[in-house]
């Protein structure tokens, strides 16, 4: 298998992600729904999972860096963020059964976890106004559907990306 | 059971929080300015997402294609009313133009408010979190493109340039929360021309709002809004939007009025960057004008 898939899925759903965005408002009767496409956070939550933490917080160091210096401009959000919600993913995947539905349930729960916490950020520094009501039906409702429906859709690819080159890696080590 | 927090990890995670406090309080504090290392980072994200973005706004163009097909039949017949009319409205406007051109001839203007070199960009990204209303677009300083200039679609005025790099360019559309972001107008349609400013936008009503408007004068629902190039920035004559609705503002000296934007902010593709021909001042359109410099 490819040494750098890992990355490469990473740097693919980064720029995916912007892409979908290009979609979002939908209208549906008459209300805008945003939807925030969150696929790089849900990979790196199953990297942390089934990968380990390390890499898992490294890459999400270096993707939050990007991307807040890409499209936010406030240095130090996403890339404090992203490791903090890999840190608490492996954290509480310890205390739960671990399989597939379980991880992608934790994974759903810590989503809406980091929507919430940067909902409460930006009311702090006041970039948005909007009332918690409207922050549940239009934003965190919809964006949880949409990714939970693509996370159901890919979580299993992601599973096993991450176990070939997690197998990959053991045969290495078991060379020297 | 493994402690999660041992002293050496409480330390680094006191440690990681006054980092990202500090470099969060830096970042908002100076907003306006991109440092080389950010420069770079935009242009290298900018050229990737170039290469994403292009088949995505392949397929919505078909999405569209197959859109408009759908209602070929009525607007057809829509059109074929607004025919007539239009015919007696292009002479109109040949005629008004060419007078306008001899007139100007006889005064000795050259220069024109109104005029602008059009940059013709495309959104490479929206900001995918959509708490800040940005887009990206795939033209930078290289190209021409400075802070402030205005952006626009066929259809009316969406935002201005914020931020600058080599390749790309950050667009904060009107729809944005930010205080400072002021936009001189004028409403058109009735006697006289009256001046307001474009300050704030109202989230649920979706609505913008125009301030500073003075209470004797009369407007009327259905007035269109256009920019007025007094801001110093902006050239004259970019679409707005229309009145919908007329009341008082807060401290019932001046009216407000609601204006409906006439450009749609989603799904936003191709947008003109309008580079404006005469000298640019500092204004209003700066966001930050004389006073509050200081």
């Amino acid at each position: 298998m490819i040494r750098f898939l890992i990355p490469l899925v990473c740097l693919v759903l980064f720029f995916m992600e912007p892409v979908f965005g290009l979609f979002s408002p939908l209208n549906i009767g008459g209300e805008l729904n945003y939807v925030v496409p969150r696929f790089l956070i849900m990979f790196l939550i199953f990297l942390a999972l089934y990968y380990d933490l390390k890499h898992a917080m490294f890459y999400g160091l270096f993707f939050g860096l990007l991307y807040d210096v890409f499209y936010i401009d406030i240095i130090g959000l996403y890339s404090f963020l992203y490791p903090a919600i890999c840190l608490a993913a492996s954290f509480a995947f310890k205390r739960i059964p671990r399989n597939l539905v379980s991880a992608t349930v934790l994974t759903i729960v810590l989503l809406a976890v980091f929507e919430f916490v940067l909902y409460q950020f930006f009311l702090l520094i006041s970039l948005t106004e909007m009332p918690l009501g409207t922050f549940l039906s239009t934003r965190l409702w919809p964006t949880m559907v949409a990714n939970s429906i693509f996370l159901v859709m890919l979580g299993w690819m992601f599973k096993s990306v991450i176990i070939t080159q997690l197998s990959e890696r053991d045969n290495k080590i078991g060379l020297y | 059971m493994p402690q999660l927090l041992t002293n050496k990890r409480l330390i680094l995670l006191l440690l990681g929080v006054i980092l990202l406090v500090a470099l969060i309080s830096f970042s908002l504090r100076d907003r306006s300015n991109v440092s080389l290392p950010e420069q770079i980072i935009k242009d290298a994200v900018g050229a990737g997402q170039s290469v994403f973005s292009r088949p995505a706004h392949f397929v919505t163009g078909i999405f569209d294609n197959v859109d408009s097909l759908l209602n070929t039949f009525e607007e057809n017949q829509h059109l074929k009313t607004r025919l007539e009319e239009f015919a007696g409205v292009q002479a109109e406007v040949k005629d008004l133009r060419s007078e306008n051109e001899e007139l100007k001839q006889i005064v000795g203007k050259e220069k024109d408010l109104r005029e602008y070199n059009p940059i013709q960009a495309t959104v490479i990204a929206r900001n995918p979190d959509q708490w800040e209303e940005k887009v990206i677009l795939n033209r930078g300083s290289n190209q021409g493109v400075t802070e402030n200039m205005a952006v626009m679609t066929a259809s009316g005025l969406i935002g201005k340039v914020i931020l600058t790099t080599p390749t790309t360019s950050t667009v904060e559309l009107i729809s944005t929360l930010n205080p400072n972001y002021r936009v001189s107008a004028m409403v058109v349609g009735g006697d006289k021309d009256v001046f307001g400013l474009i300050e704030g936008y109202d989230a649920e009503r979706r609505e913008l709002l125009l301030k500073r408007i003075d209470a004797d004068i009369e407007l009327k629902e259905g007035d269109q809004v256009i920019s007025s190039g007094l801001g110093g920035i902006f050239p004259k004559g970019i679409l707005i939007g229309t009145i919908t609705e007329i009341t008082i503002d807060e401290f019932g000296l001046t009216k407000l009025a609601y204006v409906k934007p006439a450009a749609d902010f989603s799904l936003l593709n191709h947008v003109i960057i309008a580079d404006r021909v005469m000298p640019e001042v500092d204004g209003e359109d700066n966001g930050v004008t004389g006073d509050d410099e200081s």
